[in-house]
């Protein structure tokens, strides 16, 4: 990862990707920068699967559909990056690619995830952001993940979040930001190497007090936690500041009052994110 | 032994001095005659059992009294001494039974010497004394070591007695033992080294222990290790070859190192070597300081955008949903702190 990313030269549209791919075989330059180039398909890269040095592969705002399983042959990939595509479904192959440590497939248009998918062997860094995800969509090796340390689930569908999150033993960063999470598991304080939790803009209206094992008032520590009808103690103690909330929830007093809110069952908060203009709802037409 | 009927007149029972009667049995023992009823035991007057008796001061006794009366018992089996006695420690043993307290060796020929009302051989009473004066013996003389003892092949040894294998000179306690073929599990192989021949051999010694390396060595820090002696300097667990990170002078386990500095890059995951990039409550090195949409390297002076605590470059910010573009613009509205927006 010495070398100095490809840079783009301007050239006319219908050959950009592929005057980058080769450039990049010429001086074997194993990153390769394809963001921006107009590509709908993988066949407007040929040789691409060829080029076994690659580390990484950046092909954000593009316009791919689909993504074939014949990636996976790209056994050096270490970073793979979709952002902002339009890719409805991911192949079962990604998760068997040996070096794959950070994957980017935020903002495409993802509804679920291929069975297996939490295959990955040391996938570190998995950014789901901005795709219509949820609890029932996971497959069910999700959270067996190990090697990741972090995991970006911002502005998908989430309203509950499987308990199983407490196995992901080296997870660092937790972003659930503008999800519809009407609760937390008290999983999430089994992570105790948790330094940022985004739960922003949800549904939540009370917190586990397991949360209060985690340290995330520290200089290196991050709690966001706004936008949520929290109830009156905890939203009295958000105006003081984030480690008033930590120091609050690991009261005797707020066990109390969280034990009663389970047992009372109040009514769910209603949905507060209007999601219909989201891009990742758009869908070709067929 | 059997019975003679002639001359009966002058014969008489040894024990009662009376005669016998015709056709009577007399036992016959040596020239001496008996009544059946009087050959017994001088103790039990019971007959002896097989014929066999004891003497003692002209009296007979069965082998049962005989020992109840005249022979010792063992001091540690409690089994009758016949034949040789060891009379020691106020009692009595079958020499075979007497034995050094601590190794087990048989004293009987050798001596012993009474240590806090144990018997003990010369060897022994001499490590025991200098257990009691937290001191070594010496393995070869037997003497008390008083200045530091020289370890050789799993003993200890007044360093004089010894040579230096190379020089020659005399052996103190500096001398180093040395594996003279690495790998031979031998280790009658040892030979000994004074310490300025042993230098001059270059056999690295371990940073932590100051002890030579014989087997794998690990360097770093500028210095050389034994493996299990080069251990992270906040856990103090052994790398065993797992990565280590480094930090003025002493090297942290990847947990330790991150618990402590914090600045591992965010993309590699490695320890930043040079310059480091902190924003957003991460770190990266200067490879790996990049829009996180499209992986465009930036620097000190590249405008970025926040999102999710990640950079995004003001090309790919601009390329976001309006929608998207205006919730986080609201949310920064909202948060009290500032940031580079
Ligand atoms: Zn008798
Ligand atoms: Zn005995
Ligand atoms: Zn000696
Ligand atoms: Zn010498
Ligand atoms: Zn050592
Ligand atoms: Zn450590
Ligand atoms: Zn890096
Ligand atoms: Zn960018």
């Amino acid at each position: 990862m010495n070398q100095a990313p490809v840079s783009c030269i301007p050239a006319s549209k219908m050959s950009k990707a592929k005057k980058v791919i080769d450039e990049a075989k010429e001086i074997q330059n194993p990153e390769l920068d394809l963001a921006d180039k107009s590509i709908s398909s993988f066949d407007e890269m040929p040789g691409l699967f060829n080029m076994l040095n690659i580390t990484r592969l950046t092909l954000s705002h593009n316009k791919i559909q689909v993504v074939p399983p014949g990636l996976a042959n790209l056994v050096n990939l270490e970073i793979l990056n979709f952002f902002n595509n339009q890719i409805e479904e991911l192949p079962t192959s990604l998760s068997s690619m040996p070096k794959l440590r950070i994957l980017n497939v935020g903002m495409n248009r993802l509804d679920c995830l291929p069975r297996g998918f939490g295959a990955f062997p040391v996938l570190e860094v998995l950014d789901l952001t901005y795709n219509n995800l949820n609890e029932t969509t996971l497959p069910g090796n999700f959270f067996m993940m190990e090697t990741l340390r972090a995991l970006y689930l911002g502005d998908n569908d989430f309203e509950f979040l499987p308990p199983e999150v407490g196995q992901l033993k080296n997870l660092q960063i937790l972003v659930l930001r503008e999800n519809d999470l009407i609760e937390l598991p008290k999983e999430v304080g089994d992570l105790n190497r948790l330094r940022e939790l985004h739960i922003q803009g949800n549904r939540l209206t009370i917190l586990p007090p397991e949360i209060g094992n985690l340290d995330l008032v520290s200089s290196k520590s991050v709690l966001k936690m706004e936008n949520n009808p929290w109830v009156t103690p905890i939203a009295d103690q958000l105006s003081l500041g984030v480690p008033h909330v930590m120091d609050y929830i690991r009261t005797e007093t707020y066990r109390f009052l969280y034990n009663r809110h389970i047992a009372a069952k109040g009514p769910v908060p209603p949905k507060m994110n209007d999601k219909t203009r989201k891009l990742s709802r758009a869908r070709q037409q067929s | 032994m059997p019975g003679i009927d002639m001359s009966l007149d002058n014969m008489f029972c040894s024990r009662c001095g009376d005669g016998f009667e015709p056709h009577e049995k007399i036992v016959n023992s040596n020239g001496e005659l008996w009544h059946t009823q009087c050959f017994v035991c001088a103790q039990c007057f019971r007959p002896f059992p097989e014929g066999i008796f004891y003497e003692f001061e002209g009296r007979k006794y069965c082998e049962h009294d005989f020992h109840v009366l005249f022979a010792p018992c063992c001091g540690k089996c409690g089994e009758f001494v016949i034949g040789r006695v060891i009379k020691a420690m106020n009692a009595n043993w079958h020499p075979r039974c007497f034995r050094c307290q601590m190794c087990d060796k048989e004293l009987a020929d050798l001596g012993f010497i009474r240590n806090q009302g144990r018997a003990l051989c010369h060897e022994c009473n001499a490590k025991a004394k200098a257990v009691d004066l937290g001191k070594y013996v010496c393995h070869k003389c037997h003497g008390l070591i008083d200045d530091k003892p020289l370890r050789f092949r799993g003993e200890v040894y007044h360093p004089y007695h010894f040579n230096c294998t190379a020089c020659g000179v005399e052996l103190n306690s500096d001398a180093r033992e040395v594996r003279s073929r690495p790998g031979f599990a031998a280790n009658e192989m040892n030979e000994l080294y004074c310490l300025r021949c042993h230098d001059k051999m270059g056999i690295p010694i371990c940073g932590a222990c100051r002890r030579p390396i014989e087997e794998r060595v690990v360097t770093a820090l500028g210095k050389h290790w034994h493996v299990e002696h080069f251990v992270c300097a906040k856990c103090e667990k052994p790398f065993l070859g797992h990565r280590h990170y480094e930090k003025k002078g002493l090297a942290y386990c990847e947990t330790h190192y991150h618990q402590l500095f914090g600045n591992l890059c965010f993309v590699c995951n490695q320890v930043i070597a040079g310059d480091v990039f902190t924003a957003m409550n991460k770190a990266w090195c200067v490879h790996h300081f990049a829009c996180s949409v499209c992986d465009q390297k930036m620097n000190q002076k590249t405008k970025f955008y926040e999102f999710d605590l990640k950079p995004v470059c003001k090309k790919c910010y601009e390329k976001f949903p309006s929608e998207l573009k205006r919730r986080l613009r609201k949310a920064h509205e909202q948060t009290p702190k500032k940031m580079p927006l």
